[in-house]
Protein backbone atom coordinates (compact mmCIF):
# COMPACT_ATOMS: atom_id res chain seq x y z
CA UNK A 1 0.00 0.00 0.00
CA UNK A 2 3.05 2.46 1.24
CA UNK A 3 4.56 1.64 -2.28
CA UNK A 4 1.29 2.28 -4.09
CA UNK A 5 1.10 5.42 -2.52
CA UNK A 6 4.77 6.16 -2.99
CA UNK A 7 4.32 5.32 -6.54
CA UNK A 8 1.82 7.81 -6.97
CA UNK A 9 3.17 10.50 -5.44
CA UNK A 10 6.10 9.80 -7.41
CA UNK A 11 3.90 10.98 -10.42
CA UNK A 12 3.98 13.92 -12.10
CA UNK A 13 0.95 16.09 -11.31
CA UNK A 14 0.60 16.47 -14.71
CA UNK A 15 -0.23 12.83 -15.26
CA UNK A 16 -2.50 12.74 -12.64
CA UNK A 17 -4.67 15.40 -14.37
CA UNK A 18 -4.37 13.46 -17.46
CA UNK A 19 -5.70 10.35 -16.00
CA UNK A 20 -8.47 11.93 -14.42
CA UNK A 21 -9.42 14.00 -17.43
CA UNK A 22 -8.91 11.10 -19.58
CA UNK A 23 -11.55 8.96 -17.21
CA UNK A 24 -14.23 11.57 -17.32
CA UNK A 25 -14.09 11.69 -21.03
CA UNK A 26 -14.25 8.09 -21.29
CA UNK A 27 -17.70 8.68 -19.50
CA UNK A 28 -18.42 11.31 -21.81
CA UNK A 29 -17.96 9.46 -25.02
CA UNK A 30 -20.43 6.70 -23.12
CA UNK A 31 -22.58 9.33 -22.36
CA UNK A 32 -22.62 10.71 -25.59
CA UNK A 33 -23.10 7.47 -27.62
CA UNK A 34 -25.45 5.95 -25.16
CA UNK A 35 -27.74 9.41 -25.87
CA UNK A 36 -26.82 10.00 -30.02
CA UNK A 37 -28.74 8.40 -32.93
CA UNK A 38 -32.77 8.80 -32.68
CA UNK A 39 -33.08 10.12 -29.13
CA UNK A 40 -34.49 8.25 -26.71
CA UNK A 41 -33.64 4.63 -27.02
CA UNK A 42 -32.77 4.24 -23.58
CA UNK A 43 -36.26 3.21 -23.38
CA UNK A 44 -38.39 1.10 -24.10
CA UNK A 45 -38.93 -0.10 -27.78
CA UNK A 46 -42.58 1.48 -27.88
CA UNK A 47 -41.54 4.62 -26.79
CA UNK A 48 -38.88 5.68 -29.25
CA UNK A 49 -41.25 5.61 -32.32
CA UNK A 50 -43.49 7.81 -30.08
CA UNK A 51 -40.81 10.11 -28.91
CA UNK A 52 -39.66 10.93 -32.73
CA UNK A 53 -43.14 11.42 -33.92
CA UNK A 54 -43.93 13.59 -31.53
CA UNK A 55 -40.21 15.52 -31.99
CA UNK A 56 -41.39 15.92 -35.81
CA UNK A 57 -44.87 17.05 -35.23
CA UNK A 58 -43.75 19.49 -33.01
CA UNK A 59 -41.27 20.92 -35.96
CA UNK A 60 -43.85 21.02 -38.37
CA UNK A 61 -46.13 22.77 -35.63
CA UNK A 62 -42.89 25.48 -35.26
CA UNK A 63 -43.10 25.67 -39.29
CA UNK A 64 -46.59 26.07 -39.38
CA UNK A 65 -46.88 28.80 -36.70
CA UNK A 66 -43.85 30.67 -38.72
CA UNK A 67 -45.95 30.46 -41.52
CA UNK A 68 -49.13 31.84 -40.05
CA UNK A 69 -47.52 34.95 -38.50
CA UNK A 70 -45.96 35.67 -42.29
CA UNK A 71 -48.77 35.12 -43.75
CA UNK A 72 -50.70 37.55 -41.44
CA UNK A 73 -48.07 40.30 -41.76
CA UNK A 74 -48.48 39.83 -45.83
CA UNK A 75 -51.64 40.21 -45.29
CA UNK A 76 -51.54 43.50 -43.39
CA UNK A 77 -49.37 44.60 -45.52
CA UNK A 78 -51.91 44.15 -48.86
CA UNK A 79 -54.49 45.71 -47.18
CA UNK A 80 -52.20 48.81 -46.14
CA UNK A 81 -51.25 48.86 -50.23
CA UNK A 82 -55.62 48.71 -51.33
CA UNK A 83 -56.65 50.73 -53.43
CA UNK A 84 -59.25 52.36 -50.89
CA UNK A 85 -58.72 56.57 -51.11
CA UNK A 86 -61.54 56.52 -49.89
CA UNK A 87 -62.33 57.63 -46.01
CA UNK A 88 -63.98 54.84 -44.85
CA UNK A 89 -61.94 52.43 -46.16
CA UNK A 90 -59.38 53.62 -44.39
CA UNK A 91 -60.82 53.40 -41.38
CA UNK A 92 -62.43 50.01 -41.95
CA UNK A 93 -57.95 49.24 -42.60
CA UNK A 94 -57.53 51.24 -39.34
CA UNK A 95 -59.55 49.05 -37.02
CA UNK A 96 -58.54 45.72 -38.38
CA UNK A 97 -55.19 47.05 -37.56
CA UNK A 98 -56.33 48.20 -33.65
CA UNK A 99 -58.46 44.72 -33.47
CA UNK A 100 -55.33 42.42 -34.35
CA UNK A 101 -53.02 44.22 -31.83
CA UNK A 102 -56.21 43.94 -29.36
CA UNK A 103 -56.20 40.62 -30.53
CA UNK A 104 -52.11 39.93 -29.78
CA UNK A 105 -52.24 38.88 -33.26
CA UNK A 106 -49.12 41.53 -33.61
CA UNK A 107 -45.81 41.36 -32.06
CA UNK A 108 -45.43 44.32 -29.21
CA UNK A 109 -42.72 46.16 -27.68
CA UNK A 110 -41.89 47.75 -24.33
CA UNK A 111 -40.75 48.13 -21.12
CA UNK A 112 -41.51 45.71 -18.62
CA UNK A 113 -40.24 42.35 -16.87
CA UNK A 114 -38.85 39.63 -17.49
CA UNK A 115 -39.32 36.56 -14.97
CA UNK A 116 -37.67 33.21 -14.71
CA UNK A 117 -38.86 30.32 -12.74
CA UNK A 118 -36.96 27.20 -12.37
CA UNK A 119 -37.18 24.11 -10.85
CA UNK A 120 -35.86 23.89 -7.54
CA UNK A 121 -33.15 20.35 -6.19
CA UNK A 122 -34.13 17.21 -6.87
CA UNK A 123 -33.98 16.60 -3.28
CA UNK A 124 -37.40 18.34 -3.34
CA UNK A 125 -38.88 16.21 -5.05
CA UNK A 126 -42.24 16.77 -6.85
CA UNK A 127 -43.15 19.91 -5.02
CA UNK A 128 -39.42 21.16 -6.62
CA UNK A 129 -40.89 21.25 -10.12
CA UNK A 130 -42.46 24.31 -11.66
CA UNK A 131 -46.29 23.47 -12.75
CA UNK A 132 -48.71 24.84 -15.00
CA UNK A 133 -50.37 26.14 -12.05
CA UNK A 134 -47.17 28.03 -11.01
CA UNK A 135 -47.05 29.30 -14.43
CA UNK A 136 -50.72 30.46 -14.63
CA UNK A 137 -50.51 32.17 -10.94
CA UNK A 138 -47.50 34.10 -12.29
CA UNK A 139 -49.54 35.33 -15.07
CA UNK A 140 -52.75 36.27 -13.77
CA UNK A 141 -51.08 38.57 -10.93
CA UNK A 142 -49.00 40.37 -14.04
CA UNK A 143 -52.50 40.92 -15.14
CA UNK A 144 -54.14 42.42 -12.15
CA UNK A 145 -50.93 44.59 -11.86
CA UNK A 146 -51.82 45.75 -15.07
CA UNK A 147 -49.60 43.89 -17.59
CA UNK A 148 -50.30 44.72 -20.99
CA UNK A 149 -48.81 41.86 -22.82
CA UNK A 150 -47.72 38.33 -21.65
CA UNK A 151 -46.06 35.85 -23.40
CA UNK A 152 -44.07 32.35 -21.79
CA UNK A 153 -41.14 31.17 -23.15
CA UNK A 154 -42.02 33.33 -26.20
CA UNK A 155 -45.68 32.17 -26.50
CA UNK A 156 -48.36 34.95 -26.45
CA UNK A 157 -50.54 34.47 -23.60
CA UNK A 158 -54.17 35.32 -25.14
CA UNK A 159 -57.81 35.32 -24.04
CA UNK A 160 -57.72 31.62 -25.53
CA UNK A 161 -54.37 30.66 -23.68
CA UNK A 162 -54.56 27.73 -21.54
CA UNK A 163 -51.79 26.70 -19.21
CA UNK A 164 -51.56 22.66 -18.73
CA UNK A 165 -48.97 20.14 -16.54
CA UNK A 166 -48.85 17.60 -19.63
CA UNK A 167 -46.10 14.93 -18.09
CA UNK A 168 -42.53 17.15 -17.62
CA UNK A 169 -43.81 19.40 -20.11
CA UNK A 170 -46.34 22.80 -19.41
CA UNK A 171 -48.80 23.15 -22.81
CA UNK A 172 -48.95 26.83 -23.24
CA UNK A 173 -51.43 27.64 -26.56
CA UNK A 174 -50.59 24.09 -28.13
CA UNK A 175 -46.82 24.55 -27.47
CA UNK A 176 -45.42 22.01 -25.00
CA UNK A 177 -42.69 23.92 -23.50
CA UNK A 178 -39.76 22.69 -20.78
CA UNK A 179 -38.00 24.73 -18.16
CA UNK A 180 -36.59 27.05 -17.14
CA UNK A 181 -40.05 29.29 -17.61
CA UNK A 182 -39.53 32.57 -19.13
CA UNK A 183 -42.49 35.17 -18.22
CA UNK A 184 -42.37 38.28 -20.23
CA UNK A 185 -44.61 40.93 -19.41
CA UNK A 186 -44.64 44.89 -20.72
CA UNK A 187 -46.45 47.10 -18.54
CA UNK A 188 -46.29 50.58 -16.31
CA UNK A 189 -42.93 51.60 -15.07
CA UNK A 190 -44.64 50.42 -11.64
CA UNK A 191 -45.38 46.97 -12.64
CA UNK A 192 -43.23 45.37 -10.47
CA UNK A 193 -43.99 47.62 -7.78
CA UNK A 194 -47.53 47.15 -8.04
CA UNK A 195 -46.60 42.88 -8.00
CA UNK A 196 -44.84 43.25 -4.75
CA UNK A 197 -48.01 45.23 -3.49
CA UNK A 198 -49.79 41.87 -4.11
CA UNK A 199 -51.40 39.94 -0.97
CA UNK A 200 -51.88 36.86 -3.33
CA UNK A 201 -47.98 37.70 -5.57
CA UNK A 202 -46.83 37.64 -1.59
CA UNK A 203 -48.29 34.60 -0.67
CA UNK A 204 -47.46 33.18 -3.68
CA UNK A 205 -43.78 33.87 -3.14
CA UNK A 206 -44.00 33.04 0.71
CA UNK A 207 -46.34 29.46 0.81
CA UNK A 208 -45.12 28.23 -2.60
CA UNK A 209 -41.85 29.49 -4.62
CA UNK A 210 -39.55 29.32 -0.85
CA UNK A 211 -40.31 26.48 0.68
CA UNK A 212 -40.57 24.22 -1.95
CA UNK A 213 -37.10 25.66 -3.15
CA UNK A 214 -38.16 27.10 -6.84
CA UNK A 215 -36.32 29.84 -8.15
CA UNK A 216 -37.69 32.67 -9.07
CA UNK A 217 -36.05 35.81 -10.43
CA UNK A 218 -37.01 39.11 -12.37
CA UNK A 219 -35.10 41.22 -14.87
CA UNK A 220 -36.17 44.53 -15.74
CA UNK A 221 -34.74 45.01 -19.65
CA UNK A 222 -34.72 48.40 -21.25
CA UNK A 223 -37.59 46.40 -23.87
CA UNK A 224 -39.08 43.58 -23.84
CA UNK A 225 -40.18 41.92 -26.84
CA UNK A 226 -43.62 39.79 -27.06
CA UNK A 227 -44.30 37.82 -30.10
CA UNK A 228 -47.92 37.62 -32.14
CA UNK A 229 -49.95 34.36 -31.13
CA UNK A 230 -49.55 32.39 -34.01
CA UNK A 231 -52.76 30.02 -33.59
CA UNK A 232 -55.95 29.75 -35.25
CA UNK A 233 -58.79 32.99 -34.89
CA UNK A 234 -61.32 30.91 -36.52
CA UNK A 235 -64.30 30.49 -34.59
CA UNK A 236 -66.77 27.18 -35.20
CA UNK A 237 -69.61 27.49 -32.66
CA UNK A 238 -69.45 31.27 -31.89
CA UNK A 239 -71.39 33.83 -34.25
CA UNK A 240 -70.59 38.10 -34.25
CA UNK A 241 -74.08 39.56 -32.86
CA UNK A 242 -74.78 42.12 -35.80
CA UNK A 243 -74.42 45.80 -34.34
CA UNK A 244 -74.93 49.22 -35.79
CA UNK A 245 -71.72 50.49 -34.14
CA UNK A 246 -67.83 49.18 -35.10
CA UNK B 1 21.04 25.91 -17.69
CA UNK B 2 23.11 27.35 -20.89
CA UNK B 3 21.70 29.93 -23.09
CA UNK B 4 20.79 27.27 -25.94
CA UNK B 5 19.19 24.52 -23.06
CA UNK B 6 16.90 27.63 -21.93
CA UNK B 7 14.10 26.75 -25.39
CA UNK B 8 14.12 23.30 -24.88
CA UNK B 9 12.86 23.28 -22.40
CA UNK B 10 10.32 25.35 -22.72
CA UNK B 11 9.18 23.20 -25.24
CA UNK B 12 9.47 20.24 -22.97
CA UNK B 13 7.24 22.05 -20.46
CA UNK B 14 4.91 22.57 -23.64
CA UNK B 15 4.68 19.47 -24.96
CA UNK B 16 3.69 17.53 -21.50
CA UNK B 17 1.13 20.29 -21.09
CA UNK B 18 -0.37 19.45 -24.94
CA UNK B 19 -2.13 16.33 -23.85
CA UNK B 20 -3.77 18.38 -21.21
CA UNK B 21 -4.91 20.77 -23.44
CA UNK B 22 -5.97 18.65 -26.18
CA UNK B 23 -7.76 16.29 -23.55
CA UNK B 24 -9.65 19.51 -21.94
CA UNK B 25 -11.48 20.85 -25.40
CA UNK B 26 -12.67 17.46 -25.93
CA UNK B 27 -13.96 17.59 -22.69
CA UNK B 28 -15.21 20.81 -22.82
CA UNK B 29 -17.43 19.83 -26.59
CA UNK B 30 -18.15 16.62 -25.33
CA UNK B 31 -19.70 18.67 -21.97
CA UNK B 32 -21.53 20.93 -24.05
CA UNK B 33 -23.21 17.86 -27.04
CA UNK B 34 -24.13 16.45 -23.84
CA UNK B 35 -26.02 18.93 -22.46
CA UNK B 36 -27.37 20.57 -25.62
CA UNK B 37 -28.62 16.92 -26.67
CA UNK B 38 -30.35 16.80 -23.48
CA UNK B 39 -32.20 20.28 -23.68
CA UNK B 40 -33.25 19.17 -27.28
CA UNK B 41 -35.61 17.04 -25.86
CA UNK B 42 -38.34 19.30 -23.75
CA UNK B 43 -40.26 17.05 -21.31
CA UNK B 44 -40.85 14.27 -23.47
CA UNK B 45 -38.24 11.51 -21.67
CA UNK B 46 -40.54 12.01 -18.59
CA UNK B 47 -43.61 11.01 -20.42
CA UNK B 48 -45.07 7.55 -20.30
CA UNK B 49 -46.31 5.72 -23.40
CA UNK B 50 -49.71 6.47 -23.22
CA UNK B 51 -48.96 9.65 -22.43
CA UNK B 52 -47.03 10.52 -25.62
CA UNK B 53 -49.84 8.75 -27.50
CA UNK B 54 -51.84 11.66 -26.04
CA UNK B 55 -49.75 14.25 -26.69
CA UNK B 56 -49.26 12.72 -30.64
CA UNK B 57 -52.92 12.85 -30.80
CA UNK B 58 -52.88 16.63 -29.44
CA UNK B 59 -50.22 17.46 -31.63
CA UNK B 60 -51.60 15.98 -34.57
CA UNK B 61 -55.16 17.93 -34.14
CA UNK B 62 -53.46 21.07 -33.32
CA UNK B 63 -51.57 20.75 -36.68
CA UNK B 64 -54.44 20.25 -38.69
CA UNK B 65 -55.83 23.04 -37.22
CA UNK B 66 -52.87 25.22 -37.72
CA UNK B 67 -53.06 23.84 -41.39
CA UNK B 68 -56.48 25.04 -41.97
CA UNK B 69 -55.89 28.25 -40.90
CA UNK B 70 -52.57 28.67 -43.15
CA UNK B 71 -55.39 27.62 -45.75
CA UNK B 72 -57.65 30.57 -45.05
CA UNK B 73 -55.06 33.13 -44.87
CA UNK B 74 -53.65 31.84 -48.19
CA UNK B 75 -56.98 32.27 -49.76
CA UNK B 76 -57.36 35.58 -48.27
CA UNK B 77 -54.46 36.56 -49.42
CA UNK B 78 -54.86 35.55 -52.98
CA UNK B 79 -58.02 37.51 -52.66
CA UNK B 80 -56.37 40.61 -51.40
CA UNK B 81 -53.26 40.43 -54.32
CA UNK B 82 -55.99 39.97 -57.17
CA UNK B 83 -58.20 43.00 -56.02
CA UNK B 84 -55.26 45.05 -55.62
CA UNK B 85 -54.10 43.71 -59.20
CA UNK B 86 -57.43 44.65 -60.71
CA UNK B 87 -57.84 47.91 -58.82
CA UNK B 88 -61.05 47.15 -56.78
CA UNK B 89 -61.60 47.29 -53.12
CA UNK B 90 -62.32 43.85 -50.82
CA UNK B 91 -64.48 45.67 -48.50
CA UNK B 92 -66.62 42.73 -47.78
CA UNK B 93 -63.38 40.09 -47.28
CA UNK B 94 -62.28 43.21 -44.91
CA UNK B 95 -65.36 43.57 -42.87
CA UNK B 96 -65.73 39.60 -42.35
CA UNK B 97 -61.73 39.62 -40.83
CA UNK B 98 -62.45 42.23 -38.98
CA UNK B 99 -66.01 40.95 -37.54
CA UNK B 100 -63.91 37.70 -36.85
CA UNK B 101 -61.25 38.83 -34.72
CA UNK B 102 -63.30 41.22 -32.82
CA UNK B 103 -65.42 38.30 -32.25
CA UNK B 104 -62.58 36.05 -31.32
CA UNK B 105 -60.74 38.71 -29.24
CA UNK B 106 -63.91 39.75 -27.03
CA UNK B 107 -64.42 43.24 -28.55
CA UNK B 108 -68.10 41.72 -29.51
CA UNK B 109 -70.98 40.08 -28.60
CA UNK B 110 -71.26 36.12 -29.67
CA UNK B 111 -73.70 33.79 -29.82
CA UNK B 112 -73.97 29.56 -30.16
CA UNK B 113 -74.49 26.62 -27.91
CA UNK B 114 -72.17 26.16 -24.93
CA UNK B 115 -72.55 25.47 -21.35
CA UNK B 116 -73.39 26.90 -17.95
CA UNK B 117 -71.95 26.26 -14.64
CA UNK B 118 -73.50 27.31 -11.81
CA UNK B 119 -71.22 28.00 -8.81
CA UNK B 120 -72.54 28.29 -5.23
CA UNK B 121 -70.87 28.60 -1.93
CA UNK B 122 -67.21 29.27 -1.00
CA UNK B 123 -64.69 28.84 -3.46
CA UNK B 124 -61.12 30.81 -4.28
CA UNK B 125 -60.46 32.34 -7.48
CA UNK B 126 -58.02 30.02 -8.07
CA UNK B 127 -60.58 27.86 -8.28
CA UNK B 128 -62.61 29.76 -10.69
CA UNK B 129 -59.61 30.02 -12.68
CA UNK B 130 -59.21 26.69 -12.84
CA UNK B 131 -62.27 26.33 -14.43
CA UNK B 132 -61.83 28.52 -16.86
CA UNK B 133 -57.91 27.59 -18.02
CA UNK B 134 -59.71 24.07 -18.81
CA UNK B 135 -62.65 25.27 -20.91
CA UNK B 136 -59.95 27.07 -23.18
CA UNK B 137 -58.20 23.72 -23.35
CA UNK B 138 -61.74 22.29 -24.29
CA UNK B 139 -62.34 24.52 -26.83
CA UNK B 140 -64.45 27.13 -25.31
CA UNK B 141 -65.09 30.11 -28.17
CA UNK B 142 -65.65 32.86 -26.05
CA UNK B 143 -66.60 32.91 -21.70
CA UNK B 144 -68.32 35.12 -19.34
CA UNK B 145 -68.45 35.32 -15.42
CA UNK B 146 -71.36 36.92 -14.29
CA UNK B 147 -72.21 38.88 -17.42
CA UNK B 148 -68.60 39.58 -17.94
CA UNK B 149 -66.09 38.75 -20.83
CA UNK B 150 -63.97 36.87 -20.12
CA UNK B 151 -60.91 38.02 -22.37
CA UNK B 152 -57.00 38.65 -21.70
CA UNK B 153 -56.21 40.47 -18.72
CA UNK B 154 -59.21 39.22 -17.00
CA UNK B 155 -59.02 37.44 -14.06
CA UNK B 156 -61.44 36.12 -11.19
CA UNK B 157 -59.37 36.96 -7.75
CA UNK B 158 -60.46 36.69 -4.31
CA UNK B 159 -60.62 34.42 -1.40
CA UNK B 160 -63.87 32.40 -0.55
CA UNK B 161 -66.40 34.56 0.21
CA UNK B 162 -65.01 37.53 -1.40
CA UNK B 163 -64.38 37.24 -5.24
CA UNK B 164 -64.17 39.48 -7.73
CA UNK B 165 -63.97 39.93 -11.66
CA UNK B 166 -63.07 43.49 -13.24
CA UNK B 167 -63.65 45.46 -9.63
CA UNK B 168 -67.05 43.78 -9.53
CA UNK B 169 -67.93 41.77 -6.26
CA UNK B 170 -69.20 38.27 -7.10
CA UNK B 171 -71.98 37.15 -5.01
CA UNK B 172 -72.57 33.59 -3.22
CA UNK B 173 -73.73 32.12 -6.49
CA UNK B 174 -73.12 32.71 -10.33
CA UNK B 175 -72.81 31.69 -13.46
CA UNK B 176 -70.04 30.86 -15.47
CA UNK B 177 -71.46 30.46 -19.34
CA UNK B 178 -68.93 29.44 -22.36
CA UNK B 179 -69.93 28.77 -26.50
CA UNK B 180 -68.48 25.71 -27.80
CA UNK B 181 -69.28 22.07 -28.17
CA UNK B 182 -71.55 21.36 -24.79
CA UNK B 183 -70.47 17.93 -25.32
CA UNK B 184 -66.91 18.53 -25.15
CA UNK B 185 -67.11 20.96 -23.05
CA UNK B 186 -69.29 18.77 -20.40
CA UNK B 187 -67.39 16.05 -21.05
CA UNK B 188 -63.90 17.38 -20.07
CA UNK B 189 -65.22 19.11 -17.13
CA UNK B 190 -66.70 16.68 -15.53
CA UNK B 191 -64.52 13.46 -16.59
CA UNK B 192 -63.52 11.20 -13.56
CA UNK B 193 -60.35 13.27 -12.37
CA UNK B 194 -61.46 16.22 -14.07
CA UNK B 195 -61.41 19.98 -13.17
CA UNK B 196 -64.96 19.93 -11.81
CA UNK B 197 -63.60 17.07 -9.49
CA UNK B 198 -60.15 18.45 -8.80
CA UNK B 199 -62.02 21.97 -7.51
CA UNK B 200 -64.66 20.06 -5.22
CA UNK B 201 -62.19 18.23 -3.57
CA UNK B 202 -60.21 21.27 -2.64
CA UNK B 203 -63.35 23.54 -1.96
CA UNK B 204 -66.10 21.06 -0.11
CA UNK B 205 -68.65 22.93 0.73
CA UNK B 206 -68.74 24.73 -3.15
CA UNK B 207 -71.46 23.46 -5.45
CA UNK B 208 -70.66 22.97 -9.34
CA UNK B 209 -72.87 22.16 -11.73
CA UNK B 210 -72.72 21.96 -15.64
CA UNK B 211 -75.65 22.22 -17.97
CA UNK B 212 -75.51 22.58 -21.88
CA UNK B 213 -77.15 25.52 -23.07
CA UNK B 214 -78.49 25.44 -26.66
CA UNK B 215 -78.32 28.83 -27.92
CA UNK B 216 -76.93 32.06 -25.81
CA UNK B 217 -75.28 35.29 -26.12
CA UNK B 218 -72.32 36.66 -24.51
CA UNK B 219 -71.72 40.35 -24.46
CA UNK B 220 -68.05 42.02 -25.44
CA UNK B 221 -65.94 43.18 -22.79
CA UNK B 222 -66.29 46.91 -21.15
CA UNK B 223 -62.21 46.50 -21.36
CA UNK B 224 -60.22 48.54 -23.40
CA UNK B 225 -57.55 46.06 -25.10
CA UNK B 226 -55.78 48.29 -26.76
CA UNK B 227 -52.25 48.55 -25.78
CA UNK B 228 -51.21 51.59 -23.40
CA UNK B 229 -47.52 50.33 -22.45
CA UNK B 230 -46.75 47.88 -25.67
CA UNK B 231 -46.17 49.79 -28.91
CA UNK B 232 -47.03 47.38 -31.77
CA UNK B 233 -43.51 45.73 -34.09
CA UNK B 234 -45.17 46.68 -37.55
Amino acid sequence: MTTIVGRLRGLPSVQVTLAAALLVLGFLVAAQIAGEGPRIRYSTEERSPLIETALGLQAQQEALKAQIVDLRERIGQLEAQGPGAAESLKRLYADLEDARVAAGLIAVSGKGLAFRLEDGNQAGGLDALVTARDVRTLVQELWLAGADGIAVNGERVVGSTAILDIGGSILVNSAYLAGPFEVRAIGPADLYDRLQASVAFVQFVQRRIEPSGLRLSVAQPDKVDLPAFAGTVNLRYARPVATTAP
Amino acid sequence: MTAEQAPLAVVRRGGSRLPVVVVATILGLLVVGQLRGQAGVPGLSGLTATELTQLIANLTAGNDQFRREVADLDQQESKLAEARDRGASTVDELQNDLSRIRAWAGLTAVTGQGIAITVQGPIGGDGIEELLNELRNAGAEAIAVAGVRVVAGVVVAGAPGDLSIENAPLGDSFEIRAIGSPQILTGTLTRTGGVIAQVGATYPDARLVVSPVETMTLAATDRDLGPTDASPRL
